[in-house]
């Protein structure tokens, strides 16, 4: 019992598999054919943005792309919307991530400029 | 340990807590939108999460974050236009900032949406990650909370799925209560009522359902290169060839399948038609009409994928048909109702006025066997006949319609498991003058077929008046489409016909599922005929029967084939039993049909012994068999008839998955060519073969080995028995291609199988096979031994056959 959780294989997990292989390319096909008239611009407001951070409804430490060696992890602000309001949300993002590392390189890049 | 999992159970899970394995933690579980109920991230011992799993299973596609996790209570979709869908929802971060938004893949995320600087599409990442939510958007629980959860298996989850389709309360606890895993109840001969009847013929419905569309779902083949046409109509049709095999479903006329392309030099598309070709003699090509020509690309040819679309129609329609035979009971008469279940009920004789001439005008004279059942059948509530193979069956049955109808003041009902069945009645009705209305599926509606000019949607084409309508069907014939408010005045406009025919017609004829249909839905009829009704399950018999039947006339013959059940733990529980067979054990007799007027008399002969107790008489002599400048070595000049011996090897077929026999086919290519040769036209043969592999190899080698011109052996009909049933031809040759002892169809071990193989023939038969294996075979073992006594169990080459001396043992007794 002891033993880490494993896949064992069955022709029920192989259904789910393929079931979830399918599901995803209907989800895609179906998105094709559906008229949806995506929003162009997503405006981050000005607070947000890079230099001005001092806004009282986040938390500074939201903002700061700030590396917490400890933890191996890197705050992101999650922006949704709820009718015509943003909302921010603060997530952490794993350091190994795609997110954390592009955002990482593209740092390294500026810098090198 | 085990103490340590079952105290993590005994605490009162919260309402969020994964139904899966228990776990709790805010963090690691999502919400289901569309059923409310919470799931974990972790796989536990699956290939996905256990959301991802329900998401999947389910096909719900919507997910909240709980409110004490770290993002607090947040519904996943997308920033921009708000789809939440998770299955192409992904994430897409600023390009200068430390901030993300979920867009959708389609088309917000799309490189030609983002025109704001800040965002960079390229970077895009989905939501769903190896079967898991991302990680750091619902963490996975510990390994340590995992092994400590119950550990769920991919079976319990799908047994867990499948109850909550039943009964959302369903918990895990409930997968432990017997039942879940039994096999299901066997049909009975008796039923106390008609709850009973429906509690143990509706599970043995869904389990065939859940079957079929398991089997369609899991058809789908890729790399199919496509060739484009027009139909008639303006319609786009596809053609391809897919792999075929005995064990899967047979493809019909009106199945749907989808298209999918796959490549690059089209967006991706997906589209659904209609079949309306199927692989046969002259090509192995599959056709389909498209529901729609709107973005269909006919430029591109290869990159096509193939689903198998599964319908719950036909099911849906026999599920409906048993709840209304249980709670309403004003859907059958008393009388039919308490006979149906095999309740002892006293005679009944209806007071009717017998006509004078039995036989209905334009249809042959009948014989006394006829006369009887017609008699019979007008004057109870309740009659079985029994038709053996040519003894005029249809004839005898659209008598009895004509009669109904004229006795009675609403329109008869009459019904047939199979297309062509229904097709055939339809035909014969049609000529005795009354108004026949033949409704067809809309799937099938595309499809020609003999009767096509009754078919309901064809006689509104040609109705007087109603200009509008036909103006505007003119349209969409001429342009495919309509615009909205026009299709919606035409769908209003073609009601209103529809009705005003079928409330005006003498008989209206359509399959046993078809009698399901919303358009017969506000219909009664007293009067209902069900034609080789042997053939249906008996909920699909009790599709038409629920709509008023009080005069009810069931024809069929129980010695030939049965209803297809794909299902083998329902055929097991008895789900392949006809209503007309359990109505035949419940001791009901049949009115048997006695004169055959199809074959010659020495081919009747065994069927009539064998399989009708030696009660099938011959209405033809074997002079008005005879063919008639036929050169043809027949190895007993007065028997045309013989078992052709031989030792060819089976083998696989190319598609892996069925048999075929090349000594055979070169033998079967032989005779057809002689007889081609003496004389007889392609469409007097029929060729029968159990094996799909065997009916595609003998297409193609008479074609290409065959000395005559390839497009005579085109025309000659290669099929199935199945394909057969109801059908006759002049010369059938069988190819038995090997024996069945280990394979699924079951094809030569069913003596009604073989009934019906035996009994197509009009003027001879000759059957190739192996007699040293099909002999170990009882039922096989008396046709050789009737075979070999009658000096026709032959060998050698067809200028020179010789009697075979094959010794094969004597048979066992044989119960029938
Ligand atoms: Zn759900
Ligand atoms: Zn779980
Ligand atoms: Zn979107």
């Amino acid at each position: 019992v002891t033993d880490i959780p494993r896949v064992v294989p069955c022709p029920e997990d192989d259904d789910f598999m393929t079931a979830f292989d399918r599901i995803l390319s209907e989800s895609m096909l179906q998105r094709n054919q559906e008229s949806v008239k995506p929003q162009t611009d997503i405006v981050i407001p000005m607070n947000i943005k890079g230099g001005n951070k001092k806004v009282q409804t986040i938390p500074t430490a939201f903002l700061e792309p700030k590396i917490e060696e400890q933890k191996n992890t890197i705050n992101f602000v999650l922006m949704t919307r709820k009718g015509n309001k943003q909302q921010f949300k603060s997530l952490e993002v794993p350091l190994m991530s795609d997110l954390a590392q592009n955002l990482k390189d593209r740092e390294k890049a500026e810098r090198a400029e | 340990e085990e103490d340590e999992e079952d105290q993590y159970y005994a605490k009162d899970l919260p309402d969020h807590a994964c139904k899966y394995c228990g776990i709790h933690d805010p963090g690691c579980v999502v919400q289901c939108n569309v059923c409310k109920r919470w799931f974990c991230n972790g796989r536990g011992n699956t290939s996905g999460s256990h959301v991802i799993n329900h998401l999947v299973r389910a096909k719900h596609k919507e997910v909240t974050l709980h409110k004490d996790g770290p993002l607090g209570e947040t519904v996943l979709e997308c920033y921009s236009c708000g789809c939440r869908n998770v299955f192409v929802l992904g994430f897409i971060p600023a390009k200068a900032d430390s901030v993300v938004v979920l867009l959708c893949r389609q088309p917000c995320a799309a490189q030609s949406s983002l025109k704001d600087m800040n965002w960079d599409p390229e970077q895009w990442k989905p939501l769903i990650n190896d079967r898991t939510f991302l990680t750091w958007l619902v963490k996975v629980p510990q390994e340590q909370e995992q092994l400590r959860a119950r550990q769920i298996t991919a079976q319990q989850i799908n047994k867990l799925e499948e109850l909550w389709k039943e009964n959302v309360d369903a918990t895990f606890q409930d997968l432990e209560k017997p039942g879940v895993d039994e096999e299901p109840q066997q049909v009975l001969l008796r039923y106390e009522d008609g709850y009973q009847y429906q509690n143990i013929f509706g599970p043995l419905v869904k389990m065939e359902a859940d079957y079929d569309k398991k089997l369609k779902e899991s058809q789908t083949q890729d790399n199919i290169e496509v060739r484009w046409d027009i139909g008639l109509n303006k319609k786009i049709i596809a053609y391809f060839t897919i792999a075929k095999s005995d064990t899967d479903m047979r493809l019909m006329h009106g199945d749907e399948l989808r298209l999918r392309y796959l490549g690059e030099l089209h967006k991706p598309w997906s589209g659904v038609g209609h079949v309306i070709k199927i692989p046969d003699n002259y090509s192995e090509e599959v056709g389909i009409e498209m529901k729609t020509n709107l973005g269909v690309p006919s430029e591109c040819t290869s990159n096509f994928v193939v689903d198998f679309v599964w319908k719950s129609t036909s099911f849906d329609r026999m599920q409906a048909a048993l709840r209304k035979f249980a709670v309403d009971e004003t859907c059958v008469s008393a009388y039919i109702y308490h006979k149906l279940l095999g309740h002892e009920v006293e005679d009944v004789i209806l007071r009717c006025q017998l006509p004078k001439h039995f036989s209905a005008p334009n249809l042959p004279e009948l014989n006394r066997s006829q006369v009887y059942a017609v008699k019979h059948s007008l004057q109870r509530p309740l009659s079985l006949i029994q038709g053996p193979p040519g003894t005029g069956k249809t004839v005898t049955s659209a008598t009895i319609v004509y009669h109904l109808m004229r006795q009675s003041n609403g329109p008869v009902l009459v019904c047939a498991p199979s297309n062509i069945a229904v097709d055939q009645l339809t035909e014969k009705i049609h000529r005795t003058g009354l108004k026949v209305i033949r409704l067809c599926a809309k799937s099938r509606e595309a499809i020609n077929s003999p009767v096509s000019f009754l078919a309901l949607h064809n006689q509104i084409r040609n109705m007087e008046g109603h200009s509008e309508l036909h103006k505007l069907q003119q349209l969409k014939d001429e342009t495919g489409e309509l615009s909205s408010s026009d299709e919606k005045r035409y769908r209003m406009l073609k009601k209103a016909c529809e009705k005003e025919l079928l409330e005006a017609a003498d008989v209206i004829c359509c399959t046993c599922v078809g009698a399901g249909d919303p358009r017969l839905a506000r219909f009664k009829f007293h009067s209902i005929l069900i034609d080789e009704s042997m053939q249906a399950t008996e909920p699909e018999c009790m599709v038409p029967v629920v709509l008023g039947a009080k005069q009810l006339v069931l024809v069929g013959d129980h010695c030939q084939l049965g209803p297809v059940v794909m299902c083998k733990k329902a055929a097991r529980a008895g789900f392949s039993q006809s209503l007309f067979e359990r109505l035949v054990v419940l001791g009901i007799r049949p009115l048997r049909l006695e004169v055959q007027y199809r074959m010659h008399p020495q081919l009747s002969k065994f069927p009539s012994n064998f399989f009708y107790e030696g009660s099938l008489q011959n209405g033809v002599y074997a002079d008005e068999r005879k063919m008639e400048g036929v050169d043809f070595p027949w190895p007993q000049p007065d028997k045309p008839m013989f078992f052709y011996a031989c030792q060819g090897q089976e083998e696989i077929a190319g598609s892996g998955t069925s048999y075929l026999n090349r000594t055979e086919a070169s033998l079967v290519e032989k005779l057809t060519t002689r007889f081609l040769k003496s004389g007889l036209k392609p469409e007097q043969i029929g060729v029968i073969t159990p094996y799909e592999g065997q009916r595609a190899y003998l297409v193609q080698y008479m074609q290409y080995n065959g000395s005559l011109h390839a497009k005579l052996y085109q025309e000659i009909e290669v099929a199935s028995v199945d394909a057969f049933q109801g059908r006759e031809k002049d010369l059938i040759i069988m190819s038995c291609v090997r024996s069945n002892e280990h394979q699924g169809i079951g094809f030569l071990n069913d003596p009604r199988r073989l009934n019906v193989a035996l009994t197509r023939a009009r003027y001879g038969i000759i059957i190739v096979g192996n007699p040293k294996v099909l002999s170990k075979q009882p039922l096989w073992n008396h046709l050789l031994t009737f075979y070999k006594e009658n000096k026709v169990l032959v060998e050698g080459p067809l200028n020179n056959l010789k009697e075979s001396m094959i010794q094969f043992s004597k048979p066992r007794k044989l119960v029938n």
